[in-house]
């Protein structure tokens, strides 16, 4: 069988995507956090966060630029070590990605469909991105290829839509309060990169591994930049104490304002595009998910895998919370803060860890690599 | 029982019975050869063809040996003919070298081109079915096949279902050589080979591929080689038949195969490292590899100025969408998200929804069959009626259904609109499946709102960037993204700007032309 490769590009807007996405579910976090109008202070914050994360993560990726996580743990810590490790990186996916899309058909329930119930919104996204990752990874990269114009497109539209309802006021004083509330704000989306360990298992799939840390430094200052404009424009259009208090500001902002007469309701399009990014995600997730447990279990072809794994996904999804309020408390730094950090800091803590004592032990070994 | 078999194994020799079955008769006729006596040999070919009425019989003398000429009437030009015959007759009078024999008639007396022998009764049967005219003589148990061919073909005529604006009027015809030539007159270089092959053991129709030796890859001629060779079935009478053979994706609606009648398209994708399946009795020539993006291309893309090729480029990629998804989307704003429309249109369209007793979906549903009859009756329908048809269907009907407000004005538009925008998509087989794609949308639309026109759209991208066309991905270079290849996609850049071959599939020789031709008038110094 041929090894299915994606371009680095490709792995670049994969990653764009993920994180673009995320931020605009998980924006409302920011700015509840008591960040108010310094979101975009918090969203410059979190970028440093996540370079250091990424750092982390891919950093050792490219040290083992052939094996994915689940091999290189089991190399590094040993046979059963490594496979506790892998099953909690994997976890990981399983979970975040699940709230993304819980808070995704949440955000169709209430502005799109009211009387659909949650399941079928939900099944069919994972359903979809289940066949994308059972397509292989050149399919999602192809994927990623063809939405990101469209995404991108979309989400400049809809802050240049808005432009006429600036009120730049809105993002003043700046850091009256000092650092401390945007520091607590961007706890929580820094810790959601945990998300970004997909890195682990996708990195072998490139073309040119070894670039791979450069690859997703470039994808995330993007993405960074991204977050920090749409921060400051949801907050400069809509203020502080409205940006904090609403579900889903990012759409909000777009419904509030009325471009011309004839063009008043975009956020169709604004929705379209979070359709696009979620799927891209979710359906990453799937492939790094199956192909991380076939790897886990010794199994050779991930593909029977993906269907099955379809299952624990809609129903954490769905029954992980009661509704869009418990997954705010979630949300909030003092809970997800110590989640999230814990999710890539113990496993990568014991890679890393792994990683110098081998270093220590063979010092000629890992010069071949 | 034993004695029986060895009996009836050592019976009588083959010869052609009446009750063998098709397979016995193939068999037989494979391994019976010609005798020596003419008489015999004229009796037996006879009877092979079951004394069919065309085959004809010519007897003649060579001095005293007696010979015939054996052809299929209408297959044969009867000038060339006699002109065999006068040469057998004649100028083996002449000849002072006269032996018994063929070699000498084949060496100094037919003066066609092409000569061959032949022995066996399959070879000479299918031969003489090709338009040849086999000369038997008394005492030989060999046929000289002598090349008569000359039978009636369509004239060249302008493609009817690919007209362009600009650039030829020749279309493919039916006949196979005439094609091949109508190629080679647009690419003159030696190095455009050609390789025959037979297909399909009772038809057995001429199928040829062409192709730039040297240009296009190895590994593309192998597979399209292995792939026409792998077809074993009785009959071809059209390419599609190929085309289903062939193709990379059998249960796709997607065609992995562009079929055009087009030599000046042909050429085009030849020149571009791809390769040209031309098969014999039809003006349908097949050209793999094909992505999709070259279903909506067309020539006159090519021949106009740049500004008009991008543009009419870009309306045609917009009107592929509205083809597919403006239905859907229309049924599904009514249906679900009514806010999304602007007020005073949404206030227009219920104003004159008022009275009609069916949901959005079905009117919508209803009119798109409606049309969708239409265009199949008026396909089918005499030329002379067709018109006629068109106006009691769309004038008529349409006004009358408004009036009786059976129908919204609203869903006639949107009709309309479609049916116009899914015949600005060139090539006929992607505008078929933008029609059965439209139905699917506008059921998910019915059902789902916009949420199932997204669910449409990420599950026909899925479907359509998996597909590859003999080893190329499908929807390059949009998914995969090959940027040098945009340059001819969604937009066409200058002829002088297009130095390289589409990466894909003309990687072996990348470089077109010389860079920097763009003209320079006067700068040069040239006029002076």
């Amino acid at each position: 069988m041929r090894t299915e490769k994606i371009a680095n590009r490709q792995l670049l807007l994969i990653v764009y995507m993920i994180r673009s996405t995320v931020i605009i579910a998980t924006l409302p976090v920011l700015t509840s956090a008591d960040a108010l109008q310094d979101a975009w202070v918090a969203a410059i914050i979190t970028y440093a966060g996540t370079v250091v994360i990424i750092n982390i993560i891919a950093g050792l990726g490219v040290r083992y630029p052939q094996q994915t996580l689940v091999e290189f743990a089991h190399r590094l810590l040993g046979k059963w070590p490594g496979k506790a490790v892998a099953m909690l990186v994997l976890w990981s996916f399983l979970h975040l990605v699940s709230v993304d899309i819980r808070i995704y058909g949440e955000m169709i329930l209430s502005e799109f469909l009211t009387e659909t119930p949650l399941v079928f919104v939900i099944s069919t996204m994972v359903l979809l991105s289940a066949y994308a990752a059972y397509m292989g990874v050149e399919v999602i990269g192809r994927l990623a290829d063809l939405f990101f114009p469209v995404f991108v497109l979309m989400v400049v539209a809809s802050l240049l839509a808005t432009t006429g309802a600036w009120r730049p006021e809105n993002l003043q004083p700046v850091l009256a309060r000092g650092l401390g509330p945007p520091l607590r704000a961007s706890v929580t989306p820094i810790a959601v990169s945990a998300e970004l360990m997909v890195l682990a298992i996708l990195i072998p799939s490139l073309t040119q591994p070894r670039e791979a840390l450069k690859t997703s430094l470039v994808a995330i200052t993007l993405a960074s930049l991204t977050l920090v404009l749409v921060a400051a424009v949801v907050v400069a259009t809509l203020g502080a104490e409205a940006g904090a208090r609403s579900v889903f500001p990012f759409l909000r902002m777009i419904r509030s304002v009325g471009i011309t007469e004839f063009l008043e309701r975009v956020e169709a399009f604004a929705t379209l595009a979070w359709g696009l990014g979620l799927f891209i995600t979710v359906s990453t997730f799937m492939f790094c998910g199956a192909r991380g447990i076939a790897q886990v279990f010794g199994v050779q072809d991930y593909r029977p895998l993906v269907l099955p794994m379809a299952v624990p996904w809609v129903v954490l999804s769905i029954h992980s919370f009661e509704d869009m309020f418990q997954l705010r408390t979630f949300f909030q730094p003092r809970i997800f803060g110590p989640y999230g950090l814990a999710l890539i800091l113990v496993p990568y803590g014991l890679l890393w860890a792994g990683h110098a004592f081998q270093g220590l032990l063979h010092p000629e070994k890992r010069k071949r690599l | 029982m034993f004695r029986w078999i060895r009996q009836w194994l050592r019976s009588e020799p083959p010869r052609v019975q009446e009750d063998l079955d098709l397979g016995q008769r193939e068999a037989l006729l494979r391994k019976t050869r010609l005798a020596e006596n003419l008489e015999a040999n004229l009796e037996t070919l006879q009877k092979a063809a079951g004394n069919s009425p065309d085959l004809k019989i010519r007897r003649f003398k060579i001095r005293k040996t007696s010979a015939a000429l054996v052809f299929f009437e209408e297959m044969v030009s009867s000038s060339t003919l006699s002109e065999l015959l006068h040469h057998l007759q004649v100028e083996s009078m002449k000849a002072d070298h006269y032996r018994p024999g063929l070699d000498w008639a084949k060496d100094r007396i037919i003066d066609n081109a092409e000569i061959s022998e032949a022995a066996l009764l399959d070879d000479i049967l299918s031969r003489l079915a090709l338009g040849d005219t086999a000369v038997i003589v008394n005492g030989c148990a060999v046929a000289l096949m002598v090349d008569t061919k000359g039978w009636e073909t369509r004239s060249i005529i302008e493609p009817t279902a690919e007209t362009s604006l600009r650039g030829s009027r020749e279309g493919f015809v039916e006949s196979l050589r005439v094609n091949l030539s109508l190629v080679r007159r647009r690419v003159r270089t030696p190095n455009l080979w050609v390789e025959k092959y037979e297909i399909g053991h009772l038809t057995r129709t001429g199928v040829a591929i062409a192709f730039i030796k040297g240009l296009a890859s190895e590994e593309l001629l192998a597979e399209v080689r292995s792939r026409l060779q792998r077809i074993d079935t009785d009959a071809i009478l059209e390419s599609g038949q190929i085309e289903e053979f062939i193709g990379d994706a059998p249960f796709s609606l997607y065609p992995t195969v562009l079929r055009t009648e087009r030599p000046d398209r042909v050429a085009a994708a030849i020149l571009e490292g791809r390769v040209a399946i031309l098969t014999d009795g039809t003006p349908f020539a097949l050209v793999v590899p094909a992505e999709f993006i070259m279903f909506l291309q067309a020539p006159d893309d090519y021949y106009e100025i740049v500004p008009i090729g991008v543009f009419i480029r870009a309306l045609r990629g917009l009107a592929g969408l509205v083809a597919a998804f403006l239905p859907g989307v229309y049924v599904a704003a009514l249906n679900f998200h009514p806010e999304l429309l602007p007020t005073s249109l949404l206030i227009r369209i219920t104003a004159t929804r008022e009275g009609v007793p069916f949901p959005v979906a079905f009117e919508i549903f209803f009119i798109e069959s409606v049309f969708e009859l239409l265009r199949e009756a008026g396909i089918r329908l005499p030329r002379a009626i067709g018109p006629a048809i068109s106006i009691v269907g769309a004038l008529v009907l349409g006004e009358a259904a408004i009036r009786a407000g059976v129908v919204s004005p609203g869903a006639v538009i949107v009709v309309a609109l479609t049916a116009i925008a899914s015949f600005a998509v060139p090539v006929f087989s992607v505008g078929i499946v933008g029609r059965l794609v439209r139905f699917a949308i506008i059921i998910l639309g019915a059902v789902f709102g916009l949420f199932g026109v997204q669910f449409g759209l990420l599950l026909l991208s899925i479907h359509v960037v998996s597909l590859r066309s003999f080893g190329v991905p499908y929807f390059s270079p949009l998914g995969p993204l090959v940027v040098a290849d945009l340059k001819d996609a969604a937009i066409r850049v200058f002829t002088w700007q297009m130095v390289r071959r589409p990466k894909l599939v003309g990687a072996r020789e990348p470089v077109r032309q010389r860079p920097g031709q763009r003209p320079r008038v006067g700068r040069e110094g040239d006029r002076s």
